[in-house]
């Protein structure tokens, strides 16, 4: 069978939708910080809001990959 | 009291517990990892002291709340905190208990709150007189501490050979970034060295995919199999989180947590697993024993906590705990906004802390606890069914390489996976975070001490 998943830190990804989403991620993030007017704190939370942009972003995105079971009674 | 402050600390606990309550449920969220970077830019960003506080109480009594959920729905970890409760958990989740264990464990968690918030003011008042001995000789203590932890660990060999060579990388970056200029000297860096130990078992793990022959043991061939217990949907009002346990359940738990708010200073993973068998050891039927030991380490990894943040808080003003130099680390140490010397420890009375601390404690438990135990399984689904894996990755991966760019520019954002590499890969040999933060503050005097000249 095909492998098509990673473990990793405890639940599986896909390596494609990880590598996009990280480079959303940081797209945002990043890009945040820069368009911010140069006065702290704004820079650090125009980057924290294009974070969590990324976030919901990326979770609309891709789909898990866990699999569901049901457990029975013993 | 101000009308607006209490108003901004309202708000700050029902933010932290309604976001932590969701982290919380998220399968390998490390308290440290999830928790820290975002304290960490809550404080850069120039939030008022005691709101920050309130919202780090309601985070870390929602998280520890919610982070039992999926162990005993899905017999998986919501942190490395809940790891302990596993095995019970498992057993009882086998007997069709699930429902039952959760509300054990939320019942547990309330008691180790409620016990450790009043008892850790206590003790912090208790040791007040300590903190200016001990912020003076603060170098040697940590040194002391890194050898301390390093004993106490697991893998002390390898704890205790790591200590030179990493706080010599540390002190070797920093004069790196002075010497090439991205950092003025006047400036220390340290935000990114410490998300670098922060993150640094994920980005280790993350760099592996990159190693072909590492790769291929990663690869799987289906997702995580997650096996959920059947539906038991709770009716009716919420139960009185004091009734829910037995008197047994009861004692134990509040026990175990004055034994956990009073070692403070130890391990808070290894004060649970060692309190808790004690507890449980002796009893021999299968589903008491598990519940006893579910309810007493739930109540246990709350008392540790609260009190790792509140006593060195309150009496020291440096981060001498595991808890304090983890996930609580950015109310110590924060700079520009808050360092060693100019803390909440120093800002804040202990009248103000004690307030901060009872509203975001309350606010958490008043919100959380009813949600755990009316609606834990569909929470549970939603984010295991709605929350890619992939989307928690980069946004942790992202905070982290936005902090560090801010800390040390473009080279800081390398600096920091140099960094986790070499914490991340000491951390999978068993150098814990408690020994690596310790390092990371004893770094300065034992670079001076032994080699300087």
């Amino acid at each position: 069978m095909e492998k098509k998943f990673i473990e990793v830190w405890e639940d599986t990804v896909s390596l494609q939708d990880l590598l996009i989403a990280m480079f959303i991620s940081l797209l945002l993030g990043l890009g945040g910080y820069l368009i911010a007017p140069a006065r702290p704190p704004l820079p650090l939370i125009f980057s924290l809001i294009g974070t969590v942009i990324a976030f919901i972003v990326n979770s609309v995105l891709f789909k898990q990959k866990r699999k569901f079971q049901i457990q029975e009674m013993e | 009291m101000d009308f607006m402050l209490l108003i901004q600390l309202i708000l700050a606990a029902v933010a932290g517990a309604v976001v932590y309550t969701l982290i919380g449920v998220a399968p390998g969220t490390d308290e440290t990892a999830v928790l820290a970077p975002v304290t960490l830019a809550i404080v850069l960003a120039g939030v008022n002291p005691m709101v920050v506080l309130c919202f780090f109480m309601s985070a870390i009594v929602a998280k520890k709340l919610t982070d039992s959920i999926p162990v005993a729905v899905a017999g998986i970890p919501g942190g490395v905190m809940a790891a302990p409760m596993v095995e019970h958990a498992v057993q009882l989740k086998a007997l069709g208990l699930a429902d039952s264990s959760i509300r054990k464990m939320a019942s547990g968690s309330v008691i180790g709150t409620l016990v450790a918030v009043p008892l850790s003011l206590l003790l912090a008042r208790a040791l007040i007189p300590l903190g200016p001995v001990i912020s003076k000789h603060a170098g040697i203590i940590f040194f002391f501490g890194a050898i301390f932890l390093a004993l106490m660990a697991k893998e002390k060999i390898i704890s205790l050979i790591s200590i030179l060579p990493f706080g010599i990388l540390i002190i070797a970056l920093r004069h790196f970034y002075w010497g090439i200029g991205v950092v003025p000297r006047e400036r220390t860096p340290f935000i990114s060295f410490f998300l670098a130990i922060t993150i640094g078992p994920m980005i280790y793990n993350l760099l592996e995919v990159a190693v072909s022959s590492k790769r291929r043991e990663m690869e799987r061939a289906e997702g995580k199999l997650i096996e959920l217990a059947p539906d038991q949907p709770v009716t009716g009002r919420v139960p009185n989180p004091f009734k829910i346990l037995n008197s047994q359940e009861r004692v134990s738990s509040i026990l175990g947590s004055i034994l956990g708010t009073a070692t403070f200073f130890m391990s808070p993973v290894g004060m649970t697993i060692f309190i808790g068998e004690i507890f449980s050891s002796r009893i021999k039927d299968t589903a008491k024993k598990a519940a006893v030991a579910i309810s007493t380490m739930d109540a246990i990894t709350n008392a540790t906590y609260i009190a790792g943040v509140l006593i060195p808080l309150i009496a020291l003003g440096v981060p001498l705990s595991p808890m304090a130099l983890g996930p609580a680390n950015p109310l110590f140490n924060a700079p520009p906004v808050l360092t060693l010397e100019n803390n909440l420890h120093h800002i804040l009375s202990f009248a103000n802390i004690s307030f901060a601390t009872i509203v975001g404690a309350l606010i958490a438990l008043a919100i959380t606890y009813p949600i755990t135990i009316k609606y834990s399984r569909p929470i549970c689904l939603f984010v295991f069914r709605r929350i890619p894996h992939e989307s928690l990755l980069a946004m942790f991966f992202t905070l982290v390489m936005i902090l560090a760019f801010m800390d040390a520019g473009l080279v800081g954002m390398i600096g920091v996976i140099l960094l986790a590499m070499v914490a991340g890969m000491i951390n999978r040999w068993g150098v814990n975070y408690g020994v690596q933060f310790m390092i990371l503050y004893a770094a300065p005097w034992m670079i001076n001490t032994f080699f300087a000249r």
